[in-house]
């Protein structure tokens, strides 16, 4: 199995402030990988720093044997869209969404590629046919959708072009447990291929038995990695 | 009030609106406070100046004195207006935008350089043309209708025509093209975009000369009531500046609503016999602070029912 994604001795934070400390990771292709850590204890940086959008960051990251990483202490979010372009989707912490815009037009958005942009029509109706609440909004405002509605476009919109690696960040963050099942679900339903998933999550049990590997985080390390897990038996 | 008020309040409205749209748009998608609006405006009217100039005789010569001798006049003014703007915001591109939009304090820096390139070219243009006020060819030529016993004047109504033309193509453009859908995306989420892989260095160009375009328009529609003068854009710029503030930056509907409520004031103002032209400012700025003060995001937190 090639490596989607080698991380080495990264380290990122946030003007003096550090939060990630020497992160190493590796992600092979197919794999769908289970962050799991407390509040504040650097999932979403790690995540961000994979796309550039955290303060600084220093340390290796080998994206399909390219490295993307390096040392940088400015300019957050200014390679962020040539690496969404190489092949990194993400679906952010807090949405990110276009208030202003309707789900239709927020899936164009996320259709960027040349190919994706010429059958947009079709990707979005297989985006409605993954979450199908979206097909009754499709000209509504995304400022005015919930927040599970929110989230759906959100990853919707990441799931527009094909991907070689998907960042998830925290799927089930603020929704109600029934409607973040509804998004998970879907998230599992997802053929990964050749690619693979991060999922930060907080919530273990959501990821049990579904991930094939859990990679546990605390105060800005890595802190043990299970391989097929399954937390609670009978579920 | 009567109907010329209401026309002149309109044609007032037109030239704000065409500015402040510019400003608004120009600030929330690429977030530069381009303080070269004045100049964008000044340099296009010179720039249509000098074309239309240096072609009026080729024109007379291959046409005479036909209206489609006018009409040529017309477009080949409007035309450079539009296209020295352009030009000139792609300047500012190179400026002020490609050098530093990636290090700290961009938003101030941004702020500073684009000062510099006004104070430096409305210097530059005193320096290569004078003080002296140009003229420009009046395209709608000279007169007035009549209507319902009001005399509207051709280039005010020609002004809220083409302000109207102009403006609609750009909403047009946002709403229906797929760099306009990027630009819109920028100005609502920039992290969002980048996520989308929308890059705010590509996008950036053509948003500063679509503005520095509407500035270009703003100035060939103004040279139709008033000259030409290398400070002519400072007035527009900070009414244009104050109005975008006033529709909540970001807003493009807010900023069209705003530029009709301070033309609206400033005609009013103007005609109350009591208080008259010289308390205009007075009267629009105080406006804007009132409101700024009672709604600090302006008129576009009325319109806007929607949530981060």
């Amino acid at each position: 199995m090639p490596d989607v994604l080698k991380i080495n001795k990264l380290s990122a934070g946030y003007g003096p402030l550090r939060v990630l400390h020497e992160v190493d990771l590796t992600v092979q292709s197919g794999e769908r990988i289970g962050l799991v850590g407390l509040n504040g204890h650097g999932k979403t940086t790690l995540l961000r720093a994979i796309t550039h959008m955290s303060g600084w960051q220093q340390g290796s990251i080998k994206f399909n044997d390219l490295e993307i990483g390096g040392s940088r202490s400015i300019g957050a979010g200014r390679r962020t869209p040539r690496l969404v372009r190489s092949g990194i989707a993400i679906a952010p912490q807090g949405d990110a969404i276009f208030p202003g815009l309707s789900v239709r037009k927020h899936l164009e958005c996320g259709a960027y590629t040349k190919l994706a942009w010429r059958e947009k029509n079709k990707r979005i109706d297989k985006v409605f046919d993954i979450f199908p609440p979206l097909r009754m909004l499709e000209h509504s405002l995304v400022g005015k959708l919930s927040g599970g509605e929110r989230r759906m476009v959100s990853i919707g919109r990441m799931l527009m072009v094909e991907a070689k690696l998907y960042l998830i960040d925290e799927p089930s963050l603020g929704l109600a447990p029934k409607i973040s099942h509804g998004v998970m679900e879907a998230l599992w339903a997802l053929p990964v291929n050749d690619a693979a998933m991060i999922i930060a999550e907080q919530n273990v049990n959501l990821l049990s038995g579904k991930v094939d590997r859990i990679v546990g985080m605390h105060a800005g390390r890595m802190r043990g990695e299970v391989g097929h897990v399954s937390l609670v038996s009978g579920d | 009030m009567d109907l010329g008020l209401f026309v002149y309040a309109l044609n007032l409205a037109s030239i704000y609106a065409l500015m402040a749209i510019g400003v608004s748009i120009l600030w929330s998608s690429v977030g530069l406070l381009n303080m070269a609006h004045g100049a964008t405006f000044a340099v296009s009217g010179y720039g249509a100046w000098l074309v239309t100039g240096f072609m009026k005789p080729i024109i007379i010569a291959s046409f005479g004195k036909t209206a489609l001798a006018s009409f040529i006049m017309a477009s080949t003014l409007v035309g450079s207006a539009l296209i020295s703007g352009a030009i000139f915001g792609a300047i500012i591109y190179l400026l002020a935008f490609l050098p530093i939009h990636d290090k700290p304090n961009y938003a101030v820096r941004g702020l500073i350089i684009t000062l510099a390139i006004n104070i430096a070219s409305v210097q530059s243009l005193l320096y290569l043309f004078g003080p002296r006020n140009r003229g420009l060819p009046k395209i709608f030529g000279f007169g007035r209708w009549e209507v319902w016993g009001t005399k509207i004047r051709y280039d005010q109504a020609g002004t809220i025509i083409g302000a109207i033309i102009i403006l609609s193509l750009t909403l047009a453009w946002l709403r229906y093209s797929r760099r306009g859908l990027e630009v819109r995306a920028m100005m609502q989420n920039a992290e969002g975009a980048a996520y989308s892989g929308i890059s705010r260095k590509v996008t950036a160009l053509p948003v500063l000369m679509l503005t520095g375009a509407l500035a270009g328009m703003a100035a060939a529609l103004l040279s139709q009531t008033i000259f030409v003068s290398p400070t002519s854009g400072s007035v527009p710029h900070i009414m244009g500046v104050t109005i975008a503030l006033l529709g909540g930056l970001g807003s493009v509907p807010g900023a069209v609503i705003g530029a009709i409520l301070i033309g609206f004031l400033e005609a009013f103002i103007g005609s109350v016999p009591f208080l008259g032209q010289r308390y205009v400012m007075f009267a629009t700025f105080s406006f804007i602070i009132a409101v700024l003060v009672i709604r600090p995001r302006g008129i576009s937190g009325l319109l806007d029912d929607t949530r981060e």
